[in-house]
């Protein structure tokens, strides 16, 4: 016997036994749901009755936004130009003016948004995307940094190449309709200020970059620049070089503060100046109101209420499937070598 | 391993087994490399039959390095084991780490990325991925160069004492040369391949320990030839060469001769000694060095196993390349549908805001990055094969590397699979099949040391027609075992075996009457006929010594060890006599020659001068081989008897014989032996030839019976297989009456299984008793029948010759429950593996200990080697290696099945989690002109499967269990699920990737419809996708989980909460476009029920699905799983195997 514990003794300096941790065992504490049907039918009830309160106050709250969309790429174009609308777009000298009257469908609460929308305009093609300098746009010491501008980066001015401020498709190409809108005679005032994200304004757009040689090559894209202005004050420019996510997209006009009342008739006076036509893209004038989800929108409403509906649905079938099929759990007549006994 | 267990084995290419059918037949011939166990025993069949060309031979001029490397073709004894040097380590290890198709697969895409038309990520974002696996793998791989490169240095600048000009001088290791003469004293290690001269020992003998070799720490014996052993190097000039043959791996075989001073002596393994191994008991030994540095066998045999492949791996290999189609399905849509845009624009391009086609900065007015529709299709294309690249799920692979290392952590560390008694862990030595041990079919495994202890212990003798096996006394208290006095010290042997009165009584007798002299001559046989070495190890009592009987047989050992107790002690072996004390009277006896064992004779016989001038040839063997040669007497059939009753109760039994050689006989035996022994060609032939004209007309002088216990747990473990419903076969080089009667003790064979037999000699009466056996075994095909197969290894010969054989056999076997296979050589054991893994997709796992086994082991799918009592080539040879054979239980029940089930969720995880992102990046790509934009950043793009969702798989792969260890061991049936494929097959491959375009639509699809007509920009839209689809991966993978345990807990949120840190700090970079846009994004109310209702949206189907099959079509996993949580017993209708009661 004495033999045996010294043996042992000696072998526990050398063992190579595993230490015991319950990590090591794999034995962690650990929480092992298992989904009982209760449980099942509880999270499906659950789901449902959490759904299909927020999709009815998502639909109520995209009820309640008022939105005037006014489409006027084709009415502003002068009967004479129909057929060839090009060469009238691409005219300086035409006259742009378009006047059009919209009504308002039910009372406006200000703020009331005014947005352009472009349908069919890629802002998120790949060459367009890539096409602008952010480094140039923030500081005036990377004036020259234009490499990733192509094909709109330096400006050849008598066989000089000088860069453009802000250069890029995206600037470039930047949307130059404006609107007036005029009710019962009175100017509305259309506040352009505060309309870009003030994290572009302060940090994003320098306040010591100006303008420089911008819309100066032969071909030219949009709007032109203030070049006393730096570009931090250029809001429209900042929201323009927001790039949209999808092709059909809008971007902020300008604010109104007054209220509008039902049935009342504005005027719109705008220069029609941006060429959407080469591409069959549509130009509309959007006036909106907004609550909590944003614009008006029912589809986040109608998919919750879906999914809460589909989910009700589902609880349900399962209370059924459990009350006429019920199995007991972890019946053993259901294990495969059980049933294949039975069999 | 035993006597009969035919000790063959491959050493020199264990490669050459991995394809069946031709290689075995080349195998046989192949196989002349039998193992040597020790000594000189089979210095004469240690290679191969062919014997040394001049072509193949390398001259060595003893004592002359310059003359024996006058064309410097032989190499210098430094090593080198560091793959890298200073200058070479960037381009080799990039090389070597560009092996892995995955490597090639990033860098090509790498490489296209930075071509200026092709840039769709930028410079950093492209190479991050690929950068940061090759540094930690650069990393990693010079750090282990470093330590090679201090070990070779200090390997290198070791001394040793080498012969220069006359004199023994310190030399260090790298400097010696083939050809210089070389002292070593004891403790010494030997710095390279070296044929011994002579040593200390006046005999020539020296002992050496392998272990640094083979890991068997067993001391061997090895012989400075009889004409070398006067030579005294400082002042003989030796004059001679030595004749040997190419540098190989083979560690148990060398064939070389010696012509010194005229004369021929031929050399084999029994007179070299390795590198690396050292000398014990011995004061010096010199020899002279003939394979040098990288050229010994130690370090020829240092290079890897071959790896292999797990099944799941390759079914996933098939899966993959699905991927790889629907990613080219993929990259054509869009570029198709961009070359359909680009047409239809086609007049349009130069004025499009978004487009404009032609640069106007250079005078001359040019297309900027534009070279025409067709030229732009063939960029998109590849484009989109940059973007969708994680399609391929190349990550996967490494992290199933990361999950199979950390799934060897939990095995090795298991304490349920350690052994005591040899104090080993579980050892995982391949680690690319962890989770093929969940789908394992069939086993094999050896017998001996295998099912059994392989420790052997004397039983029960029959001596001349007498059966000894009466009560055996305790030799505890009585007397402390059987001891003699040398120089006034007490030696006794140092393992104890109980005695049988009797007998003891007798042989203390003497010769006294007619059957002590029996005994006497049974005792001394068994004392003298074995290559066991007797060595006297020191006690704390400087007056008592222990003789420690060093052998390799542990047949051999148990036998010496019981002749000791019974009066006959083996006190010194030399190769040219023994002495032994036989009651207390010393007697020198000289051994005139010895055939070894070999497995063709399957005995062996020693040649042996009495101290009265007679001679006596004395030979051992397997009772079949025996009783051919032995004259028949009613002795004989009474000894036929006995063996009969040992054998049906398990025990090992050998038959010794013995014959007076007259003087005529013996001279002219002596005259061919010495012929035999020293011939340049077919020595090997030329031996057995002179030991079969020896043996024969024996007298019968008795037959011993061993015990080999079951291991613990044995009986239980074979039922849990079984019940677990894989098929256990035995194979054994063991009679078939052993085998059988193992079968019961092990609960391997029933009562009520019917058995068929199946022992044939010729081709045609195999076919015969096949086809009988199918029809019996068609008849017993009702439930709860069962049939049990024993078949031998003849007939097997016979069967696995013929193809058409070999069929029926297949048949045959796998309608039976139970398959036995006795007196199989190792090749055949290998060529019934084969058998199965031809015909059968199913997983096969051979298991054993044994030299014999490590070809059946290398064959099987998984193989498995016991660290027993025999060695360690088994274990070397093996993917995993345990200490008992009823750890097979946990690490196949437990383990495997955790790890199949691990791996294959992983592998579909994987599947699933990139391709959603793959495909919320197409749908993308449909709405910008084909174009390739990518909403979410690049960095995302990037640090996706890196950062963002890797860990929390890897984490649950190594970590989650979808049962507990209590119910996979008490229900074996539940490892089923693998054999089933339960976890991965193409059904739940399709299901995923349904599930995942699925979930792809509505992670795309909600915000778009959501922000349609939106002011919304594209930085923000990208941030919700990406925040969506990391939100949705993960919370997917939290449905599945089945354990919560902190750890699961911490990675899974711990990777959402990373990732929104990841793109809140991207966006507070202001020189990238999407500054702030995360925030701008969550002031917004839709922004959160769009992210909500994603979630819910995309798993409700899968979780419908899911709970719909849990409920109507439980897995037997869930049943198990909730039986365990609910604490219900499964304990009805639990099939019972019936138990034979063990008949022992």
């Amino acid at each position: 016997m004495n033999q045996v514990t010294n043996g042992a003794l000696k072998s526990k300096k050398t063992s190579k036994k595993p230490e015991y941790s319950r990590f090591t065992q794999q034995e962690l504490p650990a929480w092992k749901p298992i989904l009982t049907p209760g449980w099942v039918i509880t999270s499906f009830l659950a789901i449902a009755f959490l759904f299909i309160p927020i999709g009815l106050v998502s639909l109520f709250a995209s009820e309640r936004v008022v939105e005037i969309v006014y489409r006027y790429d084709q009415d502003c174009v002068p009967e004479m130009y129909r057929g060839n609308v090009s060469a009238y777009i691409r005219n300086s000298r035409t006259n742009k003016t378009c006047i059009g009257n919209i009504t308002v469908p039910k009372k406006m609460d200000p703020p009331i948004f005014v947005y352009y929308q472009l349908d069919n305009f890629y802002q998120n093609h790949r060459r367009y995307v890539k096409s602008r300098s952010d480094k140039q746009l923030r500081s005036a010491a990377y004036e020259y940094s234009t490499k990733e501008c192509e094909p709109e980066a330096r400006f050849n001015k008598s066989g000089v190449l000088v860069p453009i401020v802000p250069c890029g498709l995206i600037a470039w190409s930047l949307f130059n309709d404006t609107y007036n809108l005029i009710k019962k005679d009175k100017v509305l005032n259309i506040n352009k200020k505060g309309i870009a994200w003030k994290s572009d304004t302060k940090v994003k757009f320098g306040s010591n970059v100006y303008p420089k040689n911008f819309q100066s090559n032969d071909l030219i894209g949009g709007g032109k620049l203030n070049e006393s202005i730096p570009l931090s004050k250029q809001e429209d420019l900042i929201v323009w070089m927001r790039t949209a996510a999808l092709p059909t997209f809008r971007k902020l006009y300008g604010k109104i503060n007054t209220s509008l009342e039902a049935h009342d008739t504005i005027t719109v006076v705008l220069e029609n100046n941006y060429n959407t036509y080469s591409f069959g893209g549509q130009k509309k004038l959007v006036l909106s109101t907004t609550s909590w989800i944003g614009g008006k929108n029912d589809f986040l409403g109608i998919a919750y209420l879906t999914v809460g509906g589909i989910c009700l649905f589902m609880a349900l079938n399962f209370i059924l499937l459990y009350v006429f099929k019920p199995r007991p759990l972890g019946d053993p007549s259901y294990l495969s070598w059980n049933r294949k006994a039975v069999n | 391993m035993s006597l009969d267990d035919a000790q063959i084995v491959n050493v020199n290419n264990p490669q050459q087994l991995s394809s069946p059918d031709s290689t075995l037949q080349r195998q046989v011939l192949d196989l002349g490399s039998k193992r040597s166990r020790d000594s000189e025993r089979y210095s004469s069949i240690s290679m191969s039959h062919r014997e040394i060309n001049d072509g193949d031979a390398r001259l060595v001029h003893v004592n002359d390095a310059l003359k024996t490397n006058e064309r410097f073709e032989f190499a210098g004894n430094s090593i080198k084991t560091a793959k890298y040097s200073l200058f070479s380590f960037l381009p080799r290890n990039l090389f070597e780490q560009f092996h892995r198709v995955a490597y090639i697969y990033f860098l090509i895409i790498a490489i296209l990325n930075q071509l200026p038309q092709l840039a769709v990520f930028g410079r950093g974002a492209s190479i991050l991925p690929l950068s940061f696996v090759l540094l930690v793998t650069a990393v990693k791989d010079a750090y282990e160069d470093w330590r090679r490169h201090r070990s070779d240095r200090i390997e290198n600048n070791r001394m040793a004492s080498v012969l220069v000009s006359d004199r023994f001088q310190q030399k260090k290791w790298k400097d010696i040369q083939v050809g210089e003469i070389i002292r070593f004293s004891a403790d010494d290690t030997i710095p390279c391949d070296t044929v011994l001269l002579s040593t200390s020992d006046p005999t020539g003998v020296a002992y050496i320990q392998t272990i640094n070799l083979d890991g068997e720490s067993n001391l061997k014996t090895r012989y400075a030839k009889q004409e070398t052993l006067c030579k005294t190097p400082e002042k003989d000039v030796i004059n001679g060469f030595i004749k040997c043959e190419k540098p190989n791996r083979n560690i148990y075989g060398f064939m070389a001769t010696m012509e010194i001073d005229g004369k021929h002596l031929s050399l084999g393994p029994s007179n070299i000694v390795l590198r690396g191994c050292v000398l014990k008991n011995t004061n010096w030994a010199v020899g002279v060095a003939v394979y040098c540095g990288r050229e010994t066998k130690a370090m020829l045999n240092s290079s890897g196993a071959p790896s292999k492949r797990s099944r799941l791996e390759t079914r996933m290999n098939r899966e993959i390349i699905l991927l790889s189609v629907f990613l080219v399905a993929l990259c054509m849509a869009v570029s198709v549908c961009a070359g359909v845009w680009l047409k239809r624009h086609e007049n349009e391009l130069e004025v499009l805001q978004f487009y404009r086609k032609k640069d106007y900065s250079e005078p001359e007015v040019d297309n900027y990055n534009y070279s025409g529709i067709g030229m732009e299709i063939f960029f998109t294309f590849l484009m989109s094969v940059i973007v969708f690249q994680i399609m391929i799920p190349i990550s996967l692979y490494i992290s199933m590397e990361l999950v199979r290392v950390g799934q060897a952590y939990f095995m090795i560390r298991d304490n349920k699979m350690y052994d005591e008694t040899s104090n080993s862990r579980f050892q995982c030595r391949a680690l690319n099949i962890n989770e093929d041990l969940g789908q394992i079919k069939y086993v094999f495994s050896d017998k001996t040391g295998t099912l059994t202890e392989n420790k052997m212990e004397f039983k029960y003798a029959s001596i001349f027609g007498v059966d000894y096996s009466g009560e055996k006394t305790n030799f505890e208290g009585e007397q402390r075992g059987y001891c003699i006095q040398v120089n006034g010290q007490v030696w006794r042997p140092k393992m104890k075996v109980e005695v049988d009165k009797e007998l003891l009584q007798l042989s203390k007798d003497g010769n006294n009457s007619e059957a002590g002299k029996h005994i006497y001559d049974f005792f001394l046989a068994l004392a003298a006929c074995n290559t066991i070495v007797p060595i006297v190890v020191d006690t704390p009592d400087p007056a008592e010594k222990l003789v420690d009987y060093q052998g390799e047989s542990p047949d051999e050992q148990a036998l010496v060890y019981a002749a000791a107790a019974y009066g006959f002690m083996l006190m010194e072996r030399t190769s040219g006599h023994i002495v032994i004390d036989i009651q207390g009277e010393r007697q020198r006896f000289n051994v005139l020659g010895m055939h070894e064992f070999d497995s063709d004779r399957k005995r062996m016989s020693v040649i042996l001068g009495f101290p009265d001038g007679s001679v006596k040839v004395i030979v051992k063997g397997a009772d079949n081989s025996m009783f051919n040669i032995i004259d028949k007497t009613s002795k004989l059939d009474a000894t036929e008897g006995h063996l009969q009753s040992y054998s049906s109760i398990g025990l090992r039994t050998l038959v010794v014989g013995m014959r007076e050689l007259g003087v005529p006989e013996f001279e002219r035996w002596q005259s061919s032996y010495e012929t035999a022994s020293t011939a340049v060609m077919g020595r090997v032939a030329l031996l057995r030839k002179v030991a079969i004209n020896l043996e024969n007309n024996l007298e019968i002088v008795g037959a011993s019976a061993i015990e080999d216990r079951l291991q613990k747990g044995v009986p239980e473990a074979i039922e849990s297989l079984r019940k677990a419903d894989m098929k256990v076969w035995v194979l054994t080089g063991d009679k078939q009456e052993t085998a059988i009667s193992i079968g019961y003790s092990s609960r391997l064979l029933t009562s009520n299984m019917h058995q068929v037999v199946i022992n044939s000699n010729s081709k045609m009466s195999s076919k015969t008793s096949l086809e009988d056996a199918l029809i019996t075994c068609r008849n017993f095909l009702v439930p709860g029948g069962s049939v049990a197969l024993i078949i031998d290894g003849t007939s097997l010969v016979y069967i696995l010759d013929d193809t058409e054989l070999e069929e029926q056999l297949f048949e045959l076997a796998s309608n039976c429950a139970v398959v036995l296979c006795c007196r199989v050589a190792p090749l055949q054991k290998a060529g019934i593996v084969a058998l199965i893994k031809k015909r059968t997709d199913d997983m096969t796992l051979a298991i054993g200990d044994g030299a014999n086994d490590v070809s059946m082991i290398q064959m099987a799918d998984v193989g498995i080697g016991i660290s027993g009592q025999e060695g360690r080539q088994a274990v070397m040879a093996s993917d995993f290696a345990m200490g008992q054979f009823r750890f097979l239980v946990p690490l196949l029940l437990v383990h495997g099945h955790w790890n199949y089930h691990r791996m294959g969720y992983m592998i579909l995880y994987n599947f699933y989690r990139n391709a959603v992102f793959v495909l919320v990046l197409f749908w993308y790509v449909l709405f910008t002109g084909f174009t390739l934009t990518t909403a979410i950043t690049e960095w995302s793009s990037v640090l996706y499967s890196i950062l963002y969702t890797s860990a929390p798989t890897i984490v649950v792969a190594i970590l989650d269990k979808d049962s507990s260890r209590r119910s996979l061991m008490a229900y074996p049936q539940l490892y089923g699920a693998g054999q089933r494929h339960e976890s991965y097959n193409s059904t739940l491959f399709w299901l995923t990737i349904a599930d995942t375009l699925w979930q792809s639509i509505v992670v795309f699809y909600v915000p778009l419809f959501a922000y349609w007509k939106s002011d919304i920009d594209g930085s923000s839209l990208g941030d919700l996708w990406t925040l969506a689809v990391v939100f949705l991966v993960n919370i997917h993978l939290a449905m599945d989980v089945i354990r919560w345990t902190w750890v699961s807990h911490a990675s899974i949120w711990g990777s959402i909460i990373a990732t929104c840190i990841c793109v809140i700090v991207i966006d507070v970079i202001p020189v990238l476009p999407g500054y702030w846009a995360i925030f701008d994004l969550a002031s917004k109310g839709s922004f959160w029920v769009c992210l909500l209702g994603m979630q819910i949206a995309a798993v409700v189907p899968r979780f419908g699905v899911k709970m719909f099959i849990q409920h109507c079509k439980p897995s037997d996993i869930q049943i198990a799983r909730e039986a365990d949580k609910f604490g219900s017993s499964m304990e009805l209708a639990r099939q019972e195997i019936e138990l034979n009661p063990s008949r022992r």
